[in-house]
This record gives structure tokens, sequence and C-alpha cells, in this order.
């Protein structure tokens, strides 16, 4: 009887899960794609939570449900920091001690309400997914991950992530919520966890405040300065900056406020980082979208990753895949001067010559974006923006922090 | 067919009086009583024939241009804003009522142009397109009512890997109010210049439709609402509508379509149209001299929808005019658009390929002359000197952020029109661009109307 119980719990949970898939992909269908938000709607005044989101939220913060007692969900995407990590490292420490270097840099993980499941769209790019190089469909599939990668939460097991969740003190809660026996079916727990979390980060409006300066500015509230508005400029400009090509920056048809990511991928040839010990082996490279085993022949894609939301990108205090840069201004010199002068971001060979997109094998190397705007350029050109224009795009971009008061 | 009839029943009316007469000679029947049959057919064969004449002199006026075209310009036999402004052809109405059968009450009509553009600096560019194929189905319920329909499938192919779009064109309901007055409610064609309501390829000179009845007056422009038709005697038709209006948070700034037609980039077809800006628009055409046509229209209405930190307004104007003496077709046409607070609008935009203009304007003067005919051949060269910009004007964002207006361009088109009877159509041109000189371009079309 009890196992049918659980049978049955856990039958109801696939069915609720496969239906908040559904509701999901429905809603991401009649927005029509990605690159803006669902709406202009205000942030809400008042902050509720439904109770399965409540409990999304605590299981977030809660450290007890990793190996070493001491990381949660909010450890590398910390509120303060707009759900970013709150600290300078290219990559997040975690695993059974605490000590272990995690592979990618902690993405930010708020405006994607409306992030697709990857698909490949009608011309063949890659768009959506969660994650660097989006393998989960959905929030509940990217927030089950973390619990048992080795580098990170480091359970052995959903069993041993199961029994911390019903030690916890919420587990009264978390009964009330998806039924007595719900820790009887450590499949069902681990799901409905997910879940939970999901539900936490669709309804909490800190995920999609809208609140910056920029949204402000958008609704007639704020204005923004000269400088600012040069830095919009380049940023729009295709000859300049050519950011909006993948961050658009304007409302869509519908009115709804940019989201700054088109959702799809590129791949930037970002220089190899020394921060991350796994690079001292020569043999070793992160090669984002091809790694995942259902594009493994894909090898096109090899070096692609994820363009994420440059929404709270000041916030950020290391940017790219592998947390390469530590400050706007080298982001975006990187940027402009990759191309124009590639001595200064890669190393040399012994003949002399620049060993250019490095943290890609050689073989690979003519994947990396080359063709469009800032990109288009070879040594001894000019740079697409200047010292002073990046400081522009950098005034710009803070303006797109969440939090601001008019 | 109407006139056929007619002019049977006045042959037997005709013919029967002779009948009755003869043999009324060679009868007894009193001369007082054959008098009196014989004036009474006499009597009904006037009233047949003065029926048959007005029923001419109707059908020569509801279609004036193409019977004048017909005469004196035969590229034009289509084209007159005369045919479609009017309400339900009232000499059918008039017909029924005098007892005379209407032809059939629903009706398959089609137009269609296939189009082949070589540039004549890049040859690798020609390209030859289906640009068009319409069906039109009219169906009248009665006399006094009927519906409108077309259905448009552009480029030949329609699918999601391919570039054509199947379109509904046209799709209203007209009722006749009175002799003078007819309400149209639907989707229907905003009567703007001289070629948005009269686009079959048999209608106007040159393989494409004129830049400025495209870039500036997005035809073909329909938008959904009623409209009220009037037509008086005194040559005067006047249009006066209510309709959904255009959305400017169509506008994408990130490519060039805004460029090509500020309009055309933002107009919406119907198509779960953004609604609660609603647009008027009025239309004055006189045809009081023969072969002369004045007018002008405006229409003006929201575009934001209440979705934009500020609400624009879009309006856009013309004056147009056509003139056919003898074998001459002489047109000519200004319009001129505006869209409001388009800072506001602009400035999120800063940088970007394309920002809203205030302003965008165009004119064009075009000859014609029916050079030669033959049976239902004929043909007639022609030139067309068309200056637009659509980009007139940008409102000031500061210095360094407001874009340069764009240049006035100049197209020179030097062509002819070949027509076969008045449904077919043979076009060639050559196309001079004054600033976009990669455009220059030799065009051959072909097209058919009924």
């Amino acid at each position: 009887m009890r196992e049918q119980e659980r049978r049955g719990s856990s039958r109801r949970l696939r069915q609720a899960f496969v239906a908040s898939m559904a509701c999901g992909a429905m809603a991401l269908a009649s927005c029509g794609g990605g690159g803006t938000a669902a709406s202009d709607a205000a942030p809400p005044e008042e902050r509720v939570l439904s109770a399965q989101a409540a409990l999304g939220e605590k299981i977030f913060a809660d450290a007890s449900l990793s190996a070493s007692g001491r990381q949660s969900c909010a450890s590398c995407h910390d509120a303060a920091f707009a759900h970013s990590p709150a600290n300078a490292l290219a990559v997040q420490l975690g695993g059974a001690n605490g000590d272990l270097q995690g592979r990618r840099k902690a993405p930010g993980i708020r405006y994607l309400a409306t992030n697709p499941a990857f698909f490949f769209d009608g011309e063949g790019t890659p768009t959506g997914g969660f994650f660097w190089d989006g393998r989960a469909a959905n929030f509940a599939e990217q927030a089950a991950e973390p619990f048992l990668n080795p580098f990170e939460m480091a359970n052995p097991d959903k069993a041993s992530v199961v029994a911390k969740l019903a030690a916890a003190p919420y587990a009264a809660d978390f009964r009330r919520v998806f039924g007595e026996r719900i820790f009887d079916d450590v499949e069902g727990a681990y799901l409905a966890m997910s879940l939970a979390i999901q539900q936490y980060e669709r309804e909490d409006v800190e995920f999609n405040a809208y609140s910056s300066r920029y949204d402000a500015f958008l609704r007639g509230q704020a204005t923004l300065t000269d400088q600012e508005l040069r830095g919009l400029a380049l940023f729009n400009a295709p000859g300049k900056g050519n950011c909006a090509a993948c961050h658009p920056s304007a409302r869509g048809s519908d009115g709804a406020p940019p989201l700054f990511t088109d959702f799809t991928y590129d791949n930037l040839g970002v220089p190899r980082n020394p921060e991350i010990a796994r690079n001292a082996d020569p043999a070793y490279f992160d090669l984002g979208l091809c790694e995942r085993a259902d594009l493994a022949q894909r090898s096109d894609l090899c070096g692609a990753f994820k363009v994420p939301s440059l929404r709270n990108v000041a916030l950020r205090q290391a940017l790219f895949h592998n947390g390469r840069f530590k400050t706007l201004k080298d982001a975006l010199t990187f940027y402009v001067q990759r191309d124009t002068n590639p001595e200064k971001w890669y190393p040399l060979a012994g003949d002399g010559s620049v060993q250019k997109f490095d943290d890609l094998p050689p073989e690979l190397r003519g994947n990396v974006n080359t063709s469009e705007a800032p990109y288009n350029r070879g040594p001894g050109e000019q740079p697409a923006l200047s010292g002073a224009e990046i400081d522009d795009v950098i005034a710009f971009l803070r303006t797109l922090s969440d939090g601001y008061a008019p | 067919m109407t006139f056929h009839r007619l002019r049977v029943a006045a042959a037997c009316v005709a013919a029967s009086a002779a009948l009755l007469a003869a043999p009324a000679n060679a009868q007894s029947a009193s001369e007082i009583e054959l008098a009196r049959r014989l004036d009474q057919l006499a009597a009904e064969l006037a009233s047949v024939k003065a029926e048959l004449a007005r029923m001419q002199r109707e059908r020569a006026s509801a279609t004036a241009a193409a019977a004048a075209a017909a005469a004196s310009a035969p590229a034009a036999v289509a084209a007159s804003p005369a045919v479609v402004a009017s309400p339900v052809v009232a000499s059918e109405s008039q017909a029924q009522g005098s007892g005379i059968a209407l032809g059939p009450s629903t009706v398959l009509t089609s137009y269609g142009e296939i189009h082949y553009n070589r540039p004549t600096h890049d040859s690798s560019k020609a390209v030859a397109d289906l640009t068009r194929f319409v069906l039109g189905l009219q169906h009248r319920f009665d006399e006094k009512t009927k519906l409108v329909t077309e259905l448009e499938v552009e480029h030949a192919v329609s699918s999601s890997s391919d570039p054509g779009e199947v379109e509904i064109e046209q799709a209203f309901i007209e009722r006749q109010l009175a002799r003078q007055w007819a309400l149209r409610a639907g989707l229907f064609l905003i009567p703007a210049g001289l070629l948005n309501e009269n686009h079959e390829p048999t209608a106007f000179y040159g393989v494409e439709r004129n830049f400025v009845e495209t870039a500036i007056i997005p035809s073909t422009w329909r938008e959904g609402g009623l409209q009220v038709v009037g037509n008086f005697d005194n040559g005067v038709t006047t249009q006066l509508g209510v309709t959904t209006g255009f959305d400017l948070m169509k506008w994408d700034a990130m490519s060039t379509e805004g460029r090509d037609s500020p309009l055309g980039a933002i107009h919406q077809e119907l198509a779960l149209a953004k609604a609660r800006d609603l647009s008027v628009f009025g239309a004055l055409n006189w045809r009081g001299v023969p072969g002369l046509l004045v007018g002008g229209s405006v229409f003006t209405g929201g575009a934001t929808h209440g979705q934009a930190a500020t609400s624009s307004r879009v309006t856009l104007w013309d004056v147009h005019t056509r003139y056919t003496p003898g074998r001459w077709d002489l047109s000519a046409l200004y319009s001129r658009g505006t869209i409001s607070n388009t800072a506001a609008f602009n400035t999120p935009l800063v940088g970007s390929t394309s920002l809203v203009p205030a302003s965008f304007d165009g004119w064009y003067a075009q000859a014609a002359y029916r050079l030669w005919s033959r049976g239902d051949l004929s043909l007639a060269p022609f030139i067309r000197w068309e200056e637009f910009n659509t980009a007139r004007s940008f409102a000031s964002l500061g210095t360094g952020l407001t874009p340069d207006a764009a240049p006035t361009e100049r197209v020179v088109t030097i062509g002819a029109n070949f027509n076969v009877g008045p449904g077919i159509v043979f076009k060639a041109d050559y196309q001079r661009f004054r600033v976009n000189g990669d455009a220059d371009r030799f065009n051959l079309g072909m097209g058919w109307s009924f």
C-alpha cells in the first residue's frame, strides 16, 4: 500500500512537472522568443509567494543540503549581487570540503523567466537552455544539478539530499505541500525540491524586478546622463560596439522591456584563464556546447557559450564563462582590441607569433566569431571603441543594475 | 450581359410591333383598336430604348476612366479611383428595380503579376518573381449588399522556409444606404493617393509600383473599420472612416526596413492588430470634368497603444491629380507623413541602424502617351520622375545623437506598357536612381486583371 502511494505520489509529481513544463513552453511560445520580457508590468509592491515558492526560497538558502554543510544555492547566487557570486573568483569553490574549483563561472540567474529550452532556430542558430551550455531545459532541471555536482554541493546521490531535506527545519512544510509520505519516495522528493526552487525563481519579483534606472528611463520616469546616452548609442551602433546585436536594448514589439540577451550562443575566443587550476593541463579545454553528449558531433559549436543578460552586469566581479576578466573595462577592451591588438590578450609562441584563441585546440580556433563588429578588424587597425568610448559604454551598463529608486 | 438582354428585348418589341401591325391591316379588327395597340407597343419600345440609353450612360459613367482609357490610354483601362470608390454599382440595382436581371450573385476575380528585375551594375542580383497572385471573391447578397474579398499569395511559394506570404487584402461588406451613400465594414483599402485602391498591374505604368506610393504611402495599405462612401452627381466622391492604425512598437531599430518605408514597417494589416488607438481618415475626389481627377486624403491616429512612455501619432496626407486628354495620361501626386513625439521614442534606440523619422515625404509626376493601337492592342510609353525621402527629418536627441536626415532619392523611370485588351499587360522599363546608383535596373513584367 505504502509503495503504491509512493508510486502514485511520484507519478503525480511527474505529471505536475510535465504540466508545469508545458505551461512554461506555452508561455514562451506566446511571447515569441527571447529578447524581451513577457510584459512590462511594474514591479509588484507586495512580495507574496505561493507555499511551494516559499518552500523553494528556504531550500535555496539552506547550506545544510550540501556535503560540506557550508554551501547553498545562495552561496553562488547572492541576492545582494543580483544572484551572482559575491566574490571575484573565476569559478566558485565547492565539493565535500569546500575546496574544489567549479568548472565554469557561476552565472547570474535573474531575468530567465522567458528563457526557452534549448533549440536550433530556423537558421540553425543554437538558442535557449540553462547553464552556459544550455543543457538544462528549465529552472527545475537546472536547480537539480548543483546538489549532486562533485565540485559544488557534492552530495553522493539523491537519497542523501532527500535525507537532509527530511531533517531540515522546514520538512513539515515540505510534507504539507507535497504530501505526508513525500520523503518515502526519493525520486519524487528530489523532483519536488527542484520544482519548489523553480517556483521560487519564477515567483520572487527579485528575479524579474525590472527596477533598474534604465527601466525607469524606458518608462519615462528617469533620464540618462549625456555620458550614459553616448554609451547607449555606442552600445547600439552596428559600426561601434554592436553590443545590441546579441544583447538587445530595445523594447519588444509588445512593449516588453529588453532582457539584454537574445538567448543565443557565441564563440568569442576568450583567453585561457590560468586562475582555473585545470587549465594547467595543456590537454584540457572547456569546449562549451559541443561537450554536450547530444552535440558531440557538432564540432562547429565547440567554443560557443551562452550569451548572458547584461542586466546587473556591473554587479558581477568576474566575467565570461571562465571568469577571465574581472572588470567591465577589461572585458570591453578585450572585445574591441581582441583582433587589433591580440598580443595584449594571448600568449606568444616560441617563434614570437600570437597564440590567438588559446583556450581552444588549434583545430577548433576557426570557430571563433571574427566576422561581426567589433571583431571584424585586424592588427594595426583602430579598435571599434576608444578608451573614452568604453568608459561611456560602462557608464551606460551601470544603469542596468536593479534597485533604482526614483 | 445586361446590355445584351436589353438589346434583345428592344428587338423583340420592335419585331412584335411590326408583326402585330402587319396583320392588323389584313384582319378585321377596328382601326381604333389597332391604333391603340400600336401606340402601346410604340410606347413600350420607346421606354425600352430609353432604358437602354440610360444604362449605357450609367455604364459609361461608372467606368469613366476605363472607357476613356480604352479610347485614349489603354494601359489605364482598369485604373480609376471612380471604379473602386463607387458604391454598389448603382446601375445594377436600378436595373434590378426595373425588372432587368442582374448578373451572377457570386463573382470570381483575379489579378497577378510576374516581374524580372536586373540591376545594371550587378547582374548577379537579377531576380524573377511571381510577385503576386490574387483571387477575389465577391458575393452580392441582394441589390444593396455585397461582400468583397481578396486573397493574395506573394512570391509564389509560402511556407516557413520560403519567402512568400499569404494575405487577406480585402474583406468587407458594403451596404447601399441611399442612392448616393454606402457603408463599408471590415478590412478595406485606405483611399490614399492614386494607386492604393487601384493597384492591379493593368492600372499603373511601369513594372514596379511607384516609390512614393510604396515608400511613403504604404501600398497596398488596408485597415479594419468602418467607412462611408458618398458619390454625388456633381462628380464629388467622399470617403470617411474610423479604422485600426499603425503600431510604432513594431519599429525594428536594428533593421533597415524602416528606412525603406517608415509606415510599411509599422502597418498592421489587421493581423492581431493592436487597437487601443483608433485612426480616422477622409478622402475627397472630384471628377467634374471628363478625364480629370483632382483629390486628396488624410489619415491620422495614435500608434503606441499605451505601450510606450509617451504617445505618438502618425499622420499621412496626400494631394493628387490625373488628367487623360486624348492619347495622354498625365498624373502627379505629393504625400507627406509625420510621426509625433519621436524624440522620446527614439532616445532608447540611439545609435541603432534606423530611428523613427519625424517626417517623410515624396512626389512624382508621370506622363504616358498612347503611341500606337490596333484592335485590342496598344502601346503606351511613359516617363515618371519621383523624389522621395523616407527620413526627411528627425527630432533632436542632442548633439552627436540625432541622426542625419536621409538624402532625398530621385528615381527616373522610362518604359512602356503594352496592353492586350483591357485585362492583360506586358511592361518594360529602366529605372535610374540618383543616390543609390547601385539600384539602377531594367525591369520586365506581365500582369492580368479581371
